[in-house]
């Protein structure tokens, strides 16, 4: 059952199309995420769906009703802000109770909240101070405890990780997902990293210049983007793109040709000379074996390397094209710049987007 | 770092330092010591040469200013002013209060919900105070005179609210857009209705911009004094006017009395700034710190 539908929404602001008619549905309890780059419209659609932004066309409906012009107050949702926006003049404790008496809580129902959202949130030890001595860490879960105070059957999350360090980001990942799991909340939160939204999010809304270019799965998104903007989008390090050429079902690449994709049969109604893109994941490259099978074989010279620690990444050069490959660290140790090196494009994982559209072809 | 070893705790300036920056106070401060000394001087003192900076106080002159009356023409005259301090304590404090009010709700209108030509309004409002007070003075007289102002606290307290006001709004306006427009909306969410949030969420957060912002008001409004000269009257006069005018009389000047009235003229402005003087700090550096 969808709890929240949005249809149709637009939005602009002077000549700007923040919104071009986004449409999606989130059901009861789920992660949803929304991923794009900044400018998107992410931002917009939470507002709009909070009701903080009136909408030039569309509707909202949250639980049923048909929220499109009502007010913002007494919606039964709650919003995380990319900047927190915790009230400065008040402590964590005054910050956490501002909701409850603002909806005439009393004092020991509130009392009895704040103490088990300090606990929830490990911000137990702070709720005395205010939230510029706090840090920042704090001060984010300090915002998420005001907005899960109200046990709202909807929380937005506007980018709520970008203003973290790294590693507070990735401690935060767990524990939204610990808290969606404990709360079983359905939760809108809106990112432009990848992995967040691949990590946390149960189905992925990707969205671009205020349209939603492809929802679905974690998965699905990888496997199967639906253009070239989601394949390049998902997935670190970026999917290789190449130009190339297609006829008879089959792809030219610089470095060879490479049939037997998932996207021969559509490709062979195609026209001759086809401008195509190419698309292939570095982990989706292996290292060549000794006997030839059925995957494209390519030797390379070594590029650039650049070891991450537990993985390395190669820049390759083959026929005046350069693309990136994973391995395994104590694999990649052997390889020096100028080193050549045989690899196998398996065509199974391979993808093709149209050169013009950038729609992906399968 | 170079720039580090460069930085010196407070205290370590060193005695030198301390003993010019405590000379050049000195020769500030100068002008108001001695106005302070002259208050607890006989007329003998004052007028003796030299100056004499050891004498036996005496609290005659501030007796003088609430008691003694003058002869002017046949008639004994009360000095009255006790009144004087009263008008210019409830026409200073009145105004600047009511400035306040209507400005600091202009100023989050302005602020927040900006019309079509919003800069256009604020320009025109500071406009009203780009003209100098002589200049507007005889319109604002004839306009007193018909209305029936001249002479009454409204008039004067109308006069110095609208005096107030176009300083009040800007100063107020540049707190509330320095404010984070997201802190609003968390609160809309939470249920604030638009007129909670003002009260709840935006005002607690402009405080220490309310209070300079008074102090400004106060200051410029307990100094004024054509406007005070010209449209109070004998019932609503003010100190600096009446001030003024105790410099002429038929026994010569009397600086005694002259200098006690001042000393206490600036009791009020000492304990205003001196109440408000941690907030005033954050209200003048309000917005200079990178957030």
């Amino acid at each position: 059952m969808s709890i929240l539908s949005v249809t149709g929404a637009e939005k602009r602001y002077g000549s700007i199309n923040a919104l071009a008619g986004t449409s999606f549905e989130v059901e009861a309890g789920e992660f949803y995420c929304l991923l794009g780059p900044s400018a998107a419209g992410k931002t917009t659609t939470l507002r709009a769906i909070a009701g903080l932004e009136t909408l030039d066309a569309g509707r909202v409906v949250f639980d049923g009703q048909d929220m499109t012009g009502q007010p913002v107050q007494g919606r039964d949702m709650a919003m995380v802000f990319q900047t927190f926006a915790l009230y400065p003049h008040l402590t964590a404790r005054q910050n956490l109770e501002y909701p409850l008496r603002e909806a005439g809580h009393d004092a020991g129902e509130i009392r009895q909240r704040v103490g088990e959202i300090g606990e929830l949130l490990r911000i137990a030890h702070t709720l005395d101070r205010k939230p510029s001595t706090m840090s920042g860490g704090e001060q984010q879960r300090l915002a998420i405890g005001r907005a899960l105070i109200r046990r709202p059957k909807l929380l937005l999350l506007d980018e709520p990780l970008t203003n973290l360090d790294a590693k507070l980001r990735h401690d935060t990942r767990a524990e939204f997902k610990r808290l969606h799991r404990e709360l079983g909340m359905t939760i809108v939160f809106a990112t432009p990293d990848q992995l967040e939204a691949l990590t946390m999010g149960e189905r992925i809304a990707v969205i671009n210049e205020g349209w939603i270019v492809q929802i679905g799965t974690p998965r699905e998104l990888y496997a199967a983007p639906a253009d070239r903007f989601v394949g390049t989008l998902v997935g670190a390090p970026t999917m290789n793109l190449l130009p190339a050429a297609g006829s008879d079902g089959k792809v030219a690449l610089p470095f060879g040709e490479i049939g037997n994709g998932p996207w021969s049969k559509t490709l062979a109604d195609f026209p001759a000379e086809t401008e195509l893109l190419f698309g292939f994941r570095p982990h989706d490259i292996r290292l060549a074996g000794p006997e030839a099978g059925p995957a494209l074989r390519v030797d390379a010279k070594v590029h650039l390397t650049e070891p991450l620690g537990d993985i390395t990444v190669l820049d390759l050069e083959a026929g005046d094209a350069v693309f990136k490959m994973v391995l395994p660290e104590e694999e990649a140790v052997q390889y020096r710049v100028g080193d050549r090196v045989a690899v196998e494009i398996n065509p199974d994982k391979t993808l093709l987007f149209a050169r013009d559209t950038g729609a992906a072809i399968r | 770092m170079a720039w580090q070893s460069k930085q010196r705790e407070i205290g370590t300036a060193g005695w030198g330092w301390a003993i010019f920056a405590g000379i050049i106070a000195f020769i500030y401060f100068f002008p108001v010591l001695w106005i302070i000394l002259t208050a607890f001087k006989t007329n003998a003192d004052i007028l003796a040469v030299p100056p004499k900076f050891f004498f036996t106080p005496t609290l005659e002159n501030f007796v003088s200013v609430f008691s003694r009356s003058y002869i002017k023409g046949q008639a004994a005259v009360d000095t009255g002013f006790d009144r004087f301090f009263f008008n210019s304590i409830f026409i200073a404090g009145t105004s600047v209060l009511l400035a306040l009010v209507i400005g600091t709700l202009a100023a989050y209108g302005f602020s927040r919900y900006p019309l079509p030509g919003n800069d256009t309004y604020l320009f025109i409002i500071l406009t009203t105070r780009m003209l100098p007070p002589i200049i507007v003075i005889i319109p604002i007289f004839i306009m007193f005179r018909i209305a029936g102002l001249s002479g009454t606290y409204p008039g004067i307290i109308l006069l110095y609210t609208a005096f107030n006001l176009p300083f009040t709004i800007w100063m107020m306006k540049s707190f509330f857009d320095e404010l984070s427009p997201d802190v609003e909306d968390a609160a809309r969410l939470d249920g604030s209705s638009e007129k909670r949030l003002f009260f709840k969420v935006c005002f607690p957060q402009i405080i220490a911009g309310l209070a300079a912002t008074a102090v400004f008001g106060l200051i410029l409004t307990w100094n004024e004094f054509i406007f005070a000269l010209l449209l109070t009257g004998v019932e609503t006069r003010t100190v600096p006017v009446a001030m003024a005018q105790t410099i002429g009389g038929d026994i010569g000047v009397r600086w005694g009395l002259l200098a006690a009235i001042e000393t206490l003229f600036l009791i009020p402005v000492i304990i205003v700034v001196f109440v408000l003087q941690k907030h005033l700090l954050r209200g003048v550096t309000f917005g200079t710190i990178k957030r």
